[in-house]
């Protein structure tokens, strides 16, 4: 009697096939304490950076890349390592930066006296991470593209929703917020959330929970039948996700002093957060800043040099990514077998 | 060699009638639109038992484990386990209460190392929060390394699961199945794509875990490896059950020949 096998007709080598097969996640680069150690310096030198006597413009040039590297990160918890490829993330921008606007405006007859900054921030983020919950119990049982869709009508229909709703938000008009300047304090403040949030990925991503988080991304039916409560974690990610891109939303409506639907509710938010995650290296914990600063650079670049042409000109770069860099710098470098620098810093930081 | 946390029950008799079952369907049914891939399916199996599953291509096995492993909804009938309705639960529940099983098409998390695809499929019963926010424990490394020693593949232990052959993949799979101590396992075709000299090990993995206590539930393709290894075999043809018991019995049966070797 022979024992040999059936012919194998399930395509082992084919496997379960990508929802976003150019959107390949990667290896985090220096994902171990080296990595960590590096951006603490680095948040310890950027501290010390206004008391070299900047100006007040490189001040907001910092608040405003710090809010990008923060905008980033949170994205890359859902998009990158969970695998839910959020389109309409920045409809939690909105939602925080609408709640601290109404809060310390006391826009809305029923609320006051009005809230003060420090009330108003934690709220905004709440608020985000409650409509994150409210919103995800639906939609996180999509499936990639359906998923990302139904996140895109939903900040479409927010920002409706929100210009409809003139009693409390203003309408189309907007709110103006009381006009507080204080570009160090700004400084300071995007600076350590900042330096919380990408230390909350590091950590996230080290840990049973970011594990079982890329589990779900890379076969989530393996990872429910093998114990993980799928939908609580993809819940908590998202939650975790939009609580900070709400406080960042609500810091980000304090500064600018004015919002209105089609300042905070804006598509190009979320593409932009797609392109700088991606650009860094999808689902890597230094990935995504890097990206940020990366694609906050070139847009000045852009813009000084083709003006009005500069959003024409990142659309080819997003393509240009996705064709010839799907894994980011930092996946790129990563891949043992790429490059000399990536082979160094791949023994480097492997320390996991 | 010994796996950490198994106990080491002896190998029990099948089928003592005043044993409960371990996993039990009652009148399962599946229906996807007019078709009735499992249909009205009694079936049982006992603790310490290797019971196999056949039938011919789309005859509805596979079905029949998403229903037991609730991956599937089913429209009609019961499931017990452990004595438990669990007909309702979802699958991460029954996985913790102690079943695992493989695909027939491998999931494994291929952009993670196979050390990391064992870590995680560690036992969430007693999962603490504090526990999911660290580093998974030295204990699970420790028990992890021992399966993929166990299974011969500790030495790709810090290779990406997507770069493994088929065959591996198809251990690592098993491997994962065995990380959280389940008490029963079910096996879709765990020796398709894999070599013969692999599906000797496999089978003798079987054996070792079955006499440290663990029950199997196979489905194959392979007779051979059904005739040696189960103690009792159900049939399945168009969703329904053609025949069950002894290898031997089904084997000599004119309706299994009929629908399983016959034109
Ligand atoms: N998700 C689904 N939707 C619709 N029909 C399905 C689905 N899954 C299975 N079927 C159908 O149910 C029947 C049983 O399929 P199943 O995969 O259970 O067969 P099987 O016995 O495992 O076959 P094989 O030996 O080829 O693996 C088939 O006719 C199949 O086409
Ligand atoms: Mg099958």
């Amino acid at each position: 009697m022979t024992t040999a096998p059936p012919a194998d007709k399930n395509g082992n080598e084919t496997g379960k096939k990508a929802r976003f097969p150019s959107l390949a996640p990667v290896h985090s680069l220096l994902a171990g304490w080296a990595g960590l150690a590096l951006w603490l310096l680095l948040l310890l030198l950027l501290a010390l950076y206004p008391y070299t006597g900047v100006s007040s413009l490189a001040l907001l040039v910092g608040s405003q890349i710090f809010v990008l590297v923060t905008l980033a990160s949170n994205w890359n918890l859902i998009g990158g390592m969970t695998g839910y490829v959020d389109f309409g993330h920045a409809v939690f921008f909105g939602v925080g930066a609408y709640i601290m606007a109404i809060l310390v405006t006391g826009a809305p007859l029923l609320i006051s006296p009005q809230w003060g900054f420090w009330q108003a921030l934690p709220a905004s983020g709440a608020a985000a991470a409650l409509f994150a919950l409210l919103i995800g119990l639906p939609t996180l049982r999509l499936k990639g593209p359906y998923f990302s869709i139904a996140m895109l009508g939903t900040l479409v229909a927010m920002r409706e929703i929100v210009r409809v709703s003139r009693p409390i938000t203003g309408g189309g008009i907007g709110l103006n917020l009381p006009p507080v300047l204080n570009r160090i304090g700004d400084y300071y403040l995007m600076l350590a959330i900042m330096g919380l949030v990408v230390s909350l990925i590091w950590w996230i991503q080290r840990s049973e929970f970011g594990q079982s988080l890329i589990a779900i991304r890379e076969d989530e039916v393996g990872a429910e039948m093998r114990g993980i409560n799928t939908t609580l974690h993809k819940i908590a990610a998202f939650m975790i996700a939009a609580f900070f891109t709400g406080i960042v939303g609500g810091f980000w409506a304090w500064q600018n002093t004015f919002i209105d639907p089609d300042g905070v509710f804006v598509e190009t938010r979320t593409v932009e957060m797609v392109m700088m995650s991606m650009l860094g290296g999808l689902g890597t914990v230094w990935g995504p800043p890097l990206g940020a600063v990366a694609i906050y650079l070139l847009q000045n670049l852009l813009w000084s040099n083709l003006f009005e042409l500069h959003l024409l000109a990142l659309g080819v770069l997003l393509v240009l990514i996705v064709l010839f860099m799907p894994e980011g710098i930092l996946g790129t470098l990563g891949d043992r077998s790429s490059t000399s620098l990536g082979r160094l810093l791949a023994r480097f930081g492997r320390n996991r | 060699m010994a796996i950490e946390n198994a106990n080491g029950l002896p190998p029990s008799t099948p089928m003592a009638s005043d044993q409960q079952p371990l996993l039990e369907g009652r009148t399962v049914s599946k229906y996807f639109g007019g078709l009735a891939a499992v249909n009205n399916v009694d079936f049982a199996v006992y603790p310490g038992e290797i019971v196999g599953l056949i039938g011919p291509n789309g005859s509805g096995k596979t079905t029949l484990f998403d229903c037991l492993s609730r991956l599937q909804k089913i429209d009609g009938g019961k499931i017990t386990f452990k004595g438990r309705d669990v007909t309702r639960a979802r699958p991460y529940q029954v996985a913790r209460m102690g079943l695992s099983r493989t695909f027939q098409s491998v999931r494994v998390y291929r952009k993670m190392t196979v050390l990391r695809n064992m870590l995680i499929s560690h036992q969430w019963r007693n999962t603490s929060l504090l526990h999911m926010l660290r580093p998974s424990p030295a204990s699970t490394a420790r028990r992890a390394h021992q399966l993929l020693d166990f299974l011969q593949i500790e030495h790709l232990a810090h290779e990406d699961a997507g770069h493994l052959s088929g065959g591996q993949r198809r251990l690592l799979e098993i491997g994962m199945a065995l990380m959280p101590d389940p008490e029963i396992l079910l096996l879709d075709e765990a020796t398709s794509g894999v070599n013969p000299t692999l599906i000797e090990t496999i089978k003798d993995r079987i054996r070792t875990l079955n006499q440290q206590g663990k029950t199997f539930l196979l489905i194959e393709h392979n007779i051979n490896f059904i005739a040696d290894l189960c103690s009792r075999v159900y049939v399945l043809n168009y969703g329904e059950k053609l025949a069950e018991g002894t290898p031997q019995e089904i084997l000599q049966n004119e309706a299994v020949i009929d629908a399983y070797f016959g034109a």
